[in-house]
């Protein structure tokens, strides 16, 4: 693992775990609702400061948090058309199955590929830390997945084309 | 399967079927193969023995240039009959019942029709390098795709085949650029030393096709030049071979590029699981909590919300 | 130029029927079964890349079954495995169809009641992995009922109950003008392979030793797709047959399979009895009871009640254990004298005050009843409202994969 990935993800980690701080929180706009204030940001008081932890242009963590809910978008690093491409799909795929994922959102925060929000009716039927690794085992394994994937699809690219040029030998 | 078949099974299928079909039954059948090639197998009215297989080919009245019509006598002469149908190119008429004994060759060579009739450029230009004229020959266009096409050109040592490659879509040309780039590296192989060169260049025009007029350029195109050096097309067993294979290349590539993308929804489904189990960690596991209790009909008890919050039914277990 | 013709791909349980639309009949009918290298041929060292192009589907997967590990991709009508799938349509369309999908609309179809998240799936496959023009879902006993559109006294129109009968299980389903009344569907477990199955045992009962075991199975499927058609009257039929045994009794012509002497096997009762385990399934079946018909009945009663006169009146058959001669008119017969004997009760409880008006049961028989899925599909994708109605690629990239949750449903034959 290269040296700055380690520190950069404590710091999503520890920032993650302490904007996790989340309580029940009725609307303040509509009766007898309530919903993701970070969402609806309609009540200016209950939310806190947005907070990035990037580690280089490309790679950053956006956490903005409220009383009630936390949302995070992961910028995940893209390098070329390739990765990019990959990125995107892979994220695609992934949101299209947001039901199963609980506290994945359908749609990724404005320049940001990947978001989540997590509320406090998450945080109360479901292990806090290991939302938090699940998380960061997800910032780890996308990178991972998508280099391998780029990987994968470079052999073989390499062996379709030997194949086809090898009919001509 | 990694290569494509030269003869198009569907074909090959439907007719074998009727000719050793002991009833001859009317039929109307439409086929297709790759590059908008369709085949329409008919009965003749009122003569249920005689079939007719009438092709569409948008560009035969380019290749008929080159010398396609030779070949279709040459390789299906017993069988052509005028065409009726303006629609149609091509028509061949079967009696089914005065077939030569192996009907399953006959039925494997006619599915090979479109490479034949693809194949008279490729003739035309191997034939201009045996006769060691000077200087380039001809430059051959076909347009056997509504923006694409092939073209082939002899020159005195060589034969330079250029296909000029549309991508609809932005995954397509930038996944299509990887497997050319491999194409044009490929040669560096100690194994595949002798294959032909390739040559891969985007928007810019090769210069043998420069002067043409009308070619499109922006990110969408490619254009991908093989040369074909003598030991590819001297020997007539190789060079049926040569022809077979460097037609197919478009249809190869577009073919591999959806292999590529399946297989990575393979791997992203496998990689949905894992994280799935991921975050089913956060859950509590339910036989801690009150899971054991029965309700007087057997069926488990639970509170309402874990029902909410329960997953895709992979990971839930069976017990309900 | 004309238009390229769309695809049709019908994947069954036991078989995928796939060809061009407009066409009469499936190109290929092949096995929905898919091939894969046994675990030990690739290890972990050969890292080739491409190991998943290494597979067969259909019939070629059965014959290479020493090396490859068959598998089904789908199950009970739903996609199970959705990675073998993909390569299975992967293998269809490049090796079998022979068409570049990027030129072509598709039509694929899909059980009754299932999960919109699986159109989504499909529409994910086809859009993103195969760039389809345009790709219509369409539900399996819908196309079946427009493929009876075909036959004499079909009035055409979209209601109707569907009689699918095919190898594994045999479901009547209620379609209410082009929607499927999910509640309402029964399921049957007498199918194809039970009818074999059954006229195999009474081939054995009545001492036909010459077959060999191992074509046992084979020749009664033979006999029961050659021989067999619906009596009237089961007693009365078996006095026909001791009555007359040259004209109804029948000899099948056989090959051994191993050493290729032909021998001749007795073909008797079970050419009427094999069909008539619809009517009667205490011939084979212990916990099955209800015939055919009445389950036919109950399944039209507990629709809605403003469609069951256009069910009753819309019968229509599907599947290869439909075929049997006369397998329409036994059936109509059958639901007639319960419909019939219900009408007339209740006219006597209401002391003859109420007069019902008569419900007409017509049972749809007709020429393509083998295929008819496939058929339907084929004549349906051949008519303008298909590309009116077809998702086109350019509504997927523009909405994403929802769209394809719901297809429009065809409202007549253009």
């Amino acid at each position: 693992m290269s040296n700055t990935l380690r520190p950069y993800l404590n710091a999503v980690r520890s920032t993650l775990t302490a904007a996790l701080c989340l309580e029940n929180f009725a609307s303040q706009i509509v009766e007898k609702h309530n919903v993701p204030e970070v969402e609806s940001g309609a009540t200016k008081e209950v939310l806190l400061n947005p907070l990035v932890v990037s580690r280089n242009e490309n790679e950053r963590v956006l956490i903005e948090s409220s009383i009630n809910s936390v949302r995070v978008s992961i910028r995940i690093k893209q390098a070329d058309d390739i990765e990019r491409i990959l990125a995107h799909k892979f994220t695609r795929f992934l949101m299209m199955r947001a039901e199963n994922f609980v506290i994945l959102r359908r749609v990724p925060i404005k320049g940001y590929d990947i978001s989540f929000l997590i509320t406090n009716f998450h945080t109360e039927q479901m292990y806090k830390h290991k939302l938090v690794d699940f998380i960061i085992e997800f910032m780890e394994e996308v990178d991972k997945e998508i280099s391998e994937m780029k990987l994968s699809l470079n052999a073989r690219a390499r062996i379709v084309a030997e194949t086809y040029l090898s009919q001509f030998v | 399967m990694i290569l494509l078949e030269p003869n198009s099974y569907v074909l090959e299928e439907t007719l074998y079927a009727r000719f050793t079909s002991e009833k001859h039954e009317l039929v109307d059948i439409t086929l297709v193969d790759f590059d908008n090639v369709i085949y329409h197998v008919q009965s003749v009215d009122g003569q249920r023995s005689l079939l007719t297989l009438s092709v569409e080919m948008k560009y035969y009245n380019e290749v008929l240039a080159y010398g396609a019509e030779e070949i279709l006598h040459c390789e299906y002469g017993d069988y052509l009959v005028p065409v009726t149908n303006s629609q149609y190119q091509i028509t061949l008429q079967f009696n089914l019942e005065q077939l030569p004994q192996d009907k399953a060759a006959l039925a494997k060579h006619v599915s090979m029709l479109k490479r034949n009739v693809l194949a008279s450029p490729f003739l035309r230009a191997f034939e201009y390098w045996e006769s060691q004229q000077e200087g380039a020959g001809p430059l051959m266009a076909t347009h056997y795709r509504d923006d694409e096409a092939i073209y082939v050109q002899a020159q005195q040592d060589r034969v330079t085949v250029i296909f000029s490659t549309l991508f609809k879509e932005e995954v397509d040309r930038v996944l299509g650029k990887v497997f050319l780039q491999e194409f044009v590296d490929a040669r560096r192989q100690a194994s595949i030393q002798n294959a032909p060169q390739v040559f891969y260049s985007s928007r810019e025009a090769p210069l043998e096709i420069r002067h043409l007029q009308g070619l499109k350029q922006d990110e969408s195109v490619g254009y991908v030049s093989f040369v074909l050096f003598p030991r590819h097309f001297a020997d007539p067993e190789v060079r049926e071979k040569t022809i077979s294979q460097i037609q197919l290349f478009r249809d190869y590539l577009h073919y591999h590029i959806k292999c590529a993308k399946a297989y990575m929804h393979s791997r992203m489904r496998t990689r949905v699981q894992d994280f799935l189990k991921v975050i089913n960690r956060a859950k509590p596991d339910r036989t801690t909590v009150a899971a054991e209790k029965r309700t007087a009909t057997g069926r488990y008890f639970r509170p309402q919300f874990r029902q909410s919050a329960s997953t895709s039914p992979q990971t839930e277990g069976g017990e309900w | 130029m004309s238009k390229l013709p769309p695809v049709v791909i019908d994947n069954g349980t036991g078989y995928t029927k796939m060809g061009f639309a407009g066409n009469n009949d499936p190109q290929f009918v092949i096995p929905t079964a898919i091939g894969l290298p046994n675990q030990s041929r690739y290890g972990i060292a050969s890292k080739r890349g491409i190991e998943d192009l290494d597979f067969h589907i259909g019939d070629e997967a059965m014959t290479n079954s020493k090396t490859y590990g068959v598998s089904y991709p789908i199950r009970h009508g739903q996609i199970d495995n959705w990675d073998h799938m993909e390569r299975y349509w992967e293998q269809s369309i490049f090796k079998y169809m022979r068409c570049e999908p990027e030129d072509h609309y598709f039509l694929l179809t899909e059980p009754p009641l299932n999960a919109p998240e699986n159109r989504e799936q499909m529409a994910e496959i086809f859009f993103e992995s195969f760039n389809v023009q345009g790709l219509y879902i369409a539900v399996q006993a819908v196309l079946a009922l427009a493929a009876s559109w075909t036959a004499k006294n079909s009035q055409q129109t979209l209601t109707g109950t569907v009689i699918d009968s095919g190898d594994g299980v045999t479901h009547v389903i209620p379609v209410a003008e082009g929607y499927v009344l999910g509640s309402s569907i029964k399921h049957i477990p007498i199918a194809g392979r039970d009818i074999t199955a059954f006229v195999q045992q009474l081939m054995r009962e009545h001492g036909e030793t010459k077959i060999p075991p191992e074509d046992s199975l084979e020749i009664a499927r033979r006999i029961k797709e050659q021989y067999s058609y619906t009596c009237h009257d089961m007693s009365k039929e078996f006095q026909n047959f001791d009555a007359d045994p040259v004209k109804y009794f029948k000899s099948f012509d056989a090959v051994n399979s191993v050493n290729q002497q032909t021998y001749k096997v007795d073909v008797g009762y079970e050419r009427f009895l094999a069909p008539e385990i619809f009517f009667n399934p205490e011939l084979v079946s212990s916990d099955f009871l209800t015939p055919l018909p009445e389950v036919v009945d109950n399944c039209i009663q507990v629709s809605p009640i403003d469609t069951r006169r256009g069910l009753y009146n819309n019968i229509v058959l599907s599947g290869g254990s439909t075929m049997f001669k006369d397998f329409g008119k036994r059936l109509q017969r059958d639901i007639k004298r319960i419909v019939d004997g219900r009408v007339k009760k209740s006219e006597e409880l209401s002391g003859g005050r109420l007069q019902a008006k008569p419900i007409d049961v017509s049972v749809v028989a007709h020429k393509k009843q083998r295929h008819a899925v496939w058929f339907g599909g084929s004549i349906m994708a051949c008519t303008d409202q298909f590309y009116q109605f077809s998702h086109t690629k350019a509504e997927y990239e523009e909405h994403g994969p929802s769209i394809c949750r719901h297809n429009r449903v065809f409202e007549s034959l253009a």
